[in-house]
C-alpha cells in the first residue's frame, strides 16, 4: 500500500443507544477506486456523512491527506469532492450556473477548468439548460463534475449507481477509471451491490452492522478464487475411497452422487485416469470457479444483500 | 478555503436567478405606483380652488374655537394655537399645505416598508430551509466553507435584498411623486413646529430618511427572526408560513394581552419605535424608548445565536 489518502480511526456514530457505525479503523490507499460494500442499513452513508462533516462523530476521527476533518474542516474539505446519496442541484439554475456556484467556493477554479470538466463528463451539449430538464444520469454526471472541479485528491460517491440503467453504470465505470488515470484522483464508492463493485473497484471494505468485516483486494480475490472440481460417479462410495488416496479428507465433500473436490482443474486428468482404471463410471466431471459472490457470502455469513 | 465575498455572490445568484424574486420586485414597484396614483386621484377630488382663502378661513374657525371654549384643556389649546401659527407661516411663505409635493409621496411610501418587510421575510425564511427542501444542503455544506461562514453569507445577502427593496421603494416613490407633483418640489423644506411654538425648517430628505429609519428597525428584527426560523425548519414552506404567522399575529396578540405587565418582554410591543414619537403612547405606560431598544438588542442577539446554533451544530441527515 502507498500513502493513505483517508485514514479512519475508531470512527463511531451512536444515535440513541444504537451504534450505527462502530469503531471503524482503516486506511484507504491513494490512487485506487475503493469500495464500501455492505447491505442496506450497514452504515455506509453514515460513515461518509461523518467523513465530509455533515454529521458529527461520536468518537474517533477521519483524516483526509493527513488533515483532521474535525479540527481543520475547511482545509480538509479542499482535498475532497463528494456526492452523498442523490446529487441534488439547484433546479432553477442551468448546469453551468450550478458549476459556477460550486467553483466559487474554491480558490483557483478557472473557466477553462469548468469547460474541461464539462467536456470530460460529456455534458457540453446541454450544459446551458436548466437542471430541471436533466435526466438522472446527467444529474449524476453534473454531480461528479461539481465534485472534481477543484482537482480533489479524494472523490467520494455514495451509491452512485442507484437509479442508473446498465448503460449509465457502464458510463460511470468508464469515467471513474478515466478520473483515476487522468487526474490521479482516489475514489471511494459505496454500494450494496457486489456485482457493481467487482467491476469498479481495486479494493473493497466490507461493512456490516456498522462494523468492518474485511478488506479485500479485488485482484487477489479473483486470483485466489479457489476452483473446485465437481464429479458425478456411478459408485460414489468407491470413488470417494479412491480419491481419499489422492486428496486430503478436508478437500472432499460428498453430496449424494456428487463429489466436490477442492482442487484446481489441472487435477482432472489424474482423477479421470484413476477412476477409469478402477472401472468406476464417470458420469460427469468439470471444474467450477467459486465466484467472488460466494466468497463474500462466506465472509459475511450469508447475509449479503446482492 | 472559500472567501466570504464569493459565498455572498453565490447566495445572490440563488436569489436573483429565481423568477419569484423579480415578481416580488415588480409587485413592490407596482404597489408604490398604485399608492401614488390613488393619492393624486384623492387630491384632485378635493381641489378647492383658492387655497389662500381656504387656509385663512380655517384659521378663523380655529381662533373662534380657542376663544369661545373655556373648558378647553391646556394641551389642546396650545395645539390649536400652534396649528394657527403654522397656517400663518404657510400663508407668509406662499406654501399650499394641502397640495401634495414629491416629498408627500416619498413620505407615504414609508408605510409600504411593511410590504418590503413581508417580502424580505419570505426570502429570509427560504434562505436555509430552502436548501433542505431542494436537497442541495448536502452539496452546499460539503465544501471548504465553514457553516458559520455560509450562514453569514446568507444573512448578508438577505439584508442586501432588503436594502435593495428599500432603495427601490424610495426611488419609485420619488419618481412617481416627481412625475405627479413635479420635481421642483424637491427643494421644499420640512416645516414643523415645536412645543414652545417655534417654527423650524428642516431638510425633507432627512425627514424622509428618518421615517424610513424607524421602520427599518422593524424590518431588521422580523427578517432576523425569519432567518432563525429558517434555520430551525427543514421545509421552506413551513418556515415561510411560520415566519409570516409570527409577524402577522404578533401585534394582535400583544394588543390583546396588553393588560398583563409581562407583555412588554415580548418582541412585538417593542418592535415599532414610532410609538415613542409625536406624542403617541406605548403599549404599556411603563415602557420607554431605552427599554424597547434594550429589548430589541437582546432579541437580536438571541435570534442570531439560536440561528447559528441550529445551523452549525445539528447533524444533516436524511
Ligand atoms: N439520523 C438517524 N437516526 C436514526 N437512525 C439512523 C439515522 N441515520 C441512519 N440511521 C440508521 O442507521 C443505519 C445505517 O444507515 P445508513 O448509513 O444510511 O446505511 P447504508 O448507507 O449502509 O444503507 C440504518 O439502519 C438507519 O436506519
Ligand atoms: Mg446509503
Amino acid at each position: 500500500m502507498t500513502e493513505a489518502v483517508l485514514e479512519l480511526r475508531n470512527l463511531t456514530k451512536r444515535i440513541g443507544t444504537r451504534k450505527i457505525v462502530d469503531n471503524l479503523t482503516f486506511d484507504i490507499p491513494a490512487g485506487e477506486v475503493f469500495g464500501f460494500l455492505g447491505p442496506n442499513g450497514a452504515g455506509k452513508t453514515t460513515t461518509i456523512r461523518m467523513i465530509v462533516g455533515l454529521i458529527s462523530m461520536t468518537k474517533g476521527e477521519a483524516r483526509i491527506k493527513g488533515v483532521s476533518v474535525k479540527e481543520q474542516f475547511e482545509l480538509a474539505m479542499t482535498h475532497v469532492g463528494a456526492i452523498v446519496e442523490n446529487p441534488e442541484m439547484y433546479k432553477f439554475l442551468t448546469g453551468y450556473q450550478n458549476l459556477v456556484h460550486f467553483a466559487r467556493r474554491h480558490s483557483g477554479v478557472t473557466k477553462q477548468r469548468i469547460d474541461e470538466v464539462v467536456n470530460m463528463l460529456g455534458l457540453q451539449n446541454r450544459i446551458h439548460e436548466k437542471v430541471k430538464r436533466y435526466s438522472l444520469g446527467m444529474r449524476q454526471r453534473l454531480g461528479v463534475a461539481q465534485a472534481i472541479l477543484h482537482r480533489p485528491s479524494l472523490l467520494i460517491l455514495d451509491e452512485p449507481t442507484n437509479g442508473l440503467d446498465p448503460a449509465g453504470i457502464r458510463e460511470l465505470r468508464d469515467y471513474l477509471r478515466k478520473l483515476t488515470r487522468e487526474e490521479g484522483i482516489s475514489v471511494i464508492v459505496s454500494s450494496h451491490l457486489l456485482s457493481e463493485m467487482e467491476l469498479m473497484c481495486d479494493r473493497v471494505a466490507i461493512i456490516q452492522a456498522g462494523k468492518l468485516v474485511d478488506i479485500r483486494s479485488m485482484q487477489d480475490a479473483r486470483e485466489q478464487s479457489q476452483s473446485k472440481i465437481v464429479l458425478e460417479a456411478g459408485d460414489p462410495v468407491a470413488a470417494q475411497h479412491l480419491l481419499a488416496q489422492l486428496f486430503d479428507a478436508a478437500q472432499l465433500a460428498v453430496d449424494g452422487t456428487r463429489i466436490e473436490i477442492a482442487a484446481d482443474k489441472s487435477a482432472i486428468p489424474n482423477i479421470a485416469r484413476v477412476l477409469v482404471a478402477a472401472d468406476i463410471e464417470v458420469l460427469g466431471i468439470h471444474a467450477v470457479q467459486k465466484t467472488l459472490e460466494e466468497q463474500f457470502l462466506e465472509i459475511t455469513g450469508g447475509e449479503m444483500v446482492v | 478555503m472559500s472567501s466570504l465575498s464569493q459565498l455572498i455572490r453565490n447566495e445572490n445568484m440563488k436569489i436573483y436567478r429565481r423568477p419569484r424574486t423579480w415578481l416580488m420586485i415588480l409587485f413592490l414597484i407596482g404597489t408604490v405606483a398604485l399608492m401614488s396614483g390613488l393619492m393624486k386621484w384623492d387630491e384632485s377630488k378635493h381641489d378647492a380652488g383658492d387655497w389662500r382663502a381656504a387656509v385663512t378661513e380655517r384659521n378663523a374657525e380655529l381662533s373662534h374655537v380657542v376663544q369661545n371654549n373655556a373648558e378647553l384643556g391646556e394641551q389642546s389649546r396650545s395645539d390649536l394655537q400652534n396649528q394657527i401659527k403654522l397656517n400663518e407661516y404657510y400663508l407668509s411663505q406662499n406654501i399650499d399645505p394641502d397640495r401634495l409635493s414629491v416629498w408627500s409621496y416619498v413620505n407615504s411610501s414609508a408605510s409600504l416598508i411593511i410590504l418590503v418587510t413581508l417580502l424580505t421575510v419570505v426570502v429570509a425564511a427560504d434562505m436555509i430551509a430552502g436548501e433542505f427542501t431542494w436537497g442541495t444542503i448536502k452539496l452546499l455544506l460539503v465544501g471548504p466553507a465553514s457553516r458559520t461562514k455560509l450562514m453569514l453569507a446568507k444573512y448578508v445577502s438577505t439584508m442586501a435584498f432588503a436594502l435593495l427593496l428599500l432603495v427601490l421603494c424610495f426611488a419609485a416613490a420619488l419618481v412617481a411623486g416627481g412625475v405627479l407633483a413635479g420635481f421642483d418640489g424637491l427643494s421644499l423644506p420640512d416645516i414643523s413646529i415645536d412645543a414652545s411654538g417655534m417654527i423650524h425648517e428642516g431638510n425633507m430628505l432627512f425627514h424622509a430618511l428618518e421615517k424610513y429609519g424607524y421602520s427599518v428597525v422593524m424590518l431588521v428584527m422580523y427578517v432576523t427572526m425569519a432567518f432563525m426560523i429558517s434555520a430551525a425548519f427543514r421545509s421552506s414552506s413551513m418556515a415561510i408560513a411560520f415566519s409570516l404567522l409570527c409577524m402577522l399575529v404578533g401585534n394582535t396578540l400583544s394588543a390583546l394581552l396588553s393588560g398583563y405587565d409581562w407583555v412588554k418582554y415580548l418582541i412585538f410591543p417593542n418592535i415599532d419605535l414610532t410609538q415613542y414619537m409625536d406624542g403617541a403612547t406605548p403599549l404599556r405606560p411603563e415602557m420607554t424608548l431605552g427599554f424597547s431598544v434594550s429589548m430589541l438588542i437582546a432579541y437580536y442577539i438571541a435570534f442570531q445565536l439560536i440561528a447559528w446554533f441550529l445551523f452549525t451544530k445539528r447533524d444533516v441527515a436524511g
